[in-house]
């Protein structure tokens, strides 16, 4: 049974029917100034919930602001409202109004994301008011867009989220038997690339909040805590591996080959800007994503650097829709980059030679990719 | 533990006609369970789409946005009770927030038909249990 219903005390619901409807837009415009609040907590930290608490001319929200900044816990705050005069003899109206402001305060206190809090808070609307809430947090989740350039990480996890990435069902079947809060923990770990391989999986509410929610563990969480959530993520696999619902490749091929990496790094880095701009403004968005995954990060940072923000925004777009490579496609791909290079170079008739000779090594490499 | 309480027990009450409703119910979740785990949990929103159910509807969207475990349990609770319904339309919200929840947490079947079951009384739930590991398996 669930424990929701089974912990709730009938006679203190509160129910939106006969509360009347300008009433309740009301509460619904008051939830979403309780998300904006929460969300410029996580921005800048409690200073902010003083100067909301200062201006806050409703009573019911300002009286559970003032507890937050004295430092009230989740428990303390279901506590003071449910304890306080401020709670008795209500109409329906404000009893409404009170349910909403105590669950996002509640939520607030126990750190959840903005978007969660909005989802509980107007939840108590019922659910004509569902779309309206999810209206408003796609609004706030296409403003925020960002983004971290960095697209190689060392370590375990990384991998380990590359390999289950070649399946996405099989990644996000970890991702859900994990829980959320597990998987943003060990997740938090990382660099962006592995959270962009996973947060997709949400569709745009659910990939900024578990963004979000991963660069804010990231700056809470201890490396211990992030170590231990990884090693419990790592169990989860393990566990699903072992019952057959997960088939994991062998793990060298996802890794790309280092000497391999080395050598188009090397090349990249030693080519002129102008050759280099060239061939990536010209080329095939697709195939250049692909062989910038047989990169280390200092290449990434040179080409997006050198290019237009226009061409770097194409490119990484392109890096965010390719899937993630075995090794043999990895070679094939940067190999086919390095055949445009030298293409070029024999056109203009130019390069620099240390350049080209490594670029040469690329497209002749040993491994035999082409059989 | 359960809080077990009279009004809840009250509340749950209902026929045993009614209560075989709940059979198909169990079938869809087995469904939507097997369509999350092979085209994807967002694919759970074109089944949003589809549904009647508003309880259900906002909560395959929840679980299609990612939310799980305690947040969405709390919040499908939150809507099932502002409702003040008795009987089957209790029993069957109830198991559908149970539903929901297990999905979300990507169980497997075995493990979601037991949940389930459960809304059927100890009487019953064996035979159910029965015929439904024997469709889905």
């Amino acid at each position: 049974m669930i424990r929701a219903v089974t912990e709730v005390v009938w006679d203190e619901i509160a129910r939106p029917a006969g509360v009347s409807r300008q009433k309740k837009d009301a509460i619904f415009e008051l939830c979403c100034r309780v998300a904006a609040m929460a969300e410029r907590f996580r921005e800048s930290g409690g200073g902010s919930l003083e100067k909301d608490a200062a201006i806050e001319k409703r009573k019911l929200l300002r009286f559970g602001l003032e507890l937050l900044v004295e430092g009230a816990d989740q428990a303390h705050i279901d506590f003071a409202f449910k304890h306080s005069p401020i709670s008795l003899d209500l109409d329906a109206g404000t009893k409404l109004e009170l349910a909403a402001v105590r669950t996002g305060l509640s939520a607030l206190a126990a750190g959840r994301h903005p978007s969660v809090l909005l989802r509980r808070m107007t939840a108590v609307l019922g659910p004509e008011y569902f779309d309206k809430a999810g209206d408003w947090l796609a609004e706030k989740a296409r403003k925020r867009r960002k983004r971290d350039q960095s697209l190689l990480v060392p370590g375990d996890l990384p991998d380990l989220v590359r390999s289950l990435a070649l399946d996405p069902r099989s990644l996000e079947r970890t991702m859900r038997a994990a829980g959320r809060e597990l998987a943003v923990a060990a997740l938090a770990g990382c660099a962006q690339e592995s959270v962009d391989l996973v947060a997709g999986f949400y569709g745009p509410v659910g990939e900024a909040a578990f963004e979000d929610d991963a660069a804010w563990q990231r700056a809470k969480l201890s490396g211990d805590e992030i170590g231990q959530a990884q090693n419990a993520f790592a169990e989860v696999v393990k566990r699903l591996e072992a019952e057959g619902e997960l088939e994991l490749g062998p793990e060298d091929e996802f890794s790309s080959d280092p000497a391999f990496v080395r050598e188009l790094t090397r090349a990249v880095m030693a080519l002129d800007e102008r050759s280099l701009r060239t061939v990536f403004k010209e080329g095939d968005s697709r195939i250049l994503a692909l062989a910038m995954q047989g990169l280390e990060p200092r290449a990434h940072e040179r080409i997006l650097g050198l290019l237009p923000n226009r061409v770097a925004k194409r490119l990484l777009d392109a890096v965010d829709d390719a899937a993630i490579l075995p090794r043999r496609d990895v070679l094939l791909a940067g190999k086919t980059l390095a055949k445009a290079v030298l293409g070029h170079a024999a056109l203009a008739k130019s390069g620099p030679p240390e350049s080209l000779e490594s670029f040469e090594k690329v497209r002749d490499w040993l491994e035999d990719v082409e059989t | 533990m359960i809080n077990w309480n009279a009004e809840l027990a009250k509340r749950l009450a209902c026929g045993e006609d009614e209560r075989r409703g709940l059979g198909p119910l169990i079938r869809r979740f087995i469904d939507l369970a097997r369509k999350a785990r092979k085209e994807g949990y967002l694919a759970l929103e074109a089944e949003a789409a589809q549904t009647e159910d508003p309880l259900l509807k906002v909560g395959l969207r929840l679980v299609a946005e990612g939310v799980s475990g305690d947040d969405l349990e709390d919040i499908l609770a939150t809507y099932l009770l502002a409702n003040d319904e008795k009987g089957w339309p209790f029993l069957r919200a109830c198991a559908t927030v149970e539903g929901l929840v297990s999905v979300a947490a990507g169980d497997e079947n075995a493990i979601m038909i037991r949940k389930l079951v459960a809304y059927y009384g100890a009487d019953r739930a064996l035979a159910l249990l029965q015929e439904l590991e024997g469709a889905s398996a």
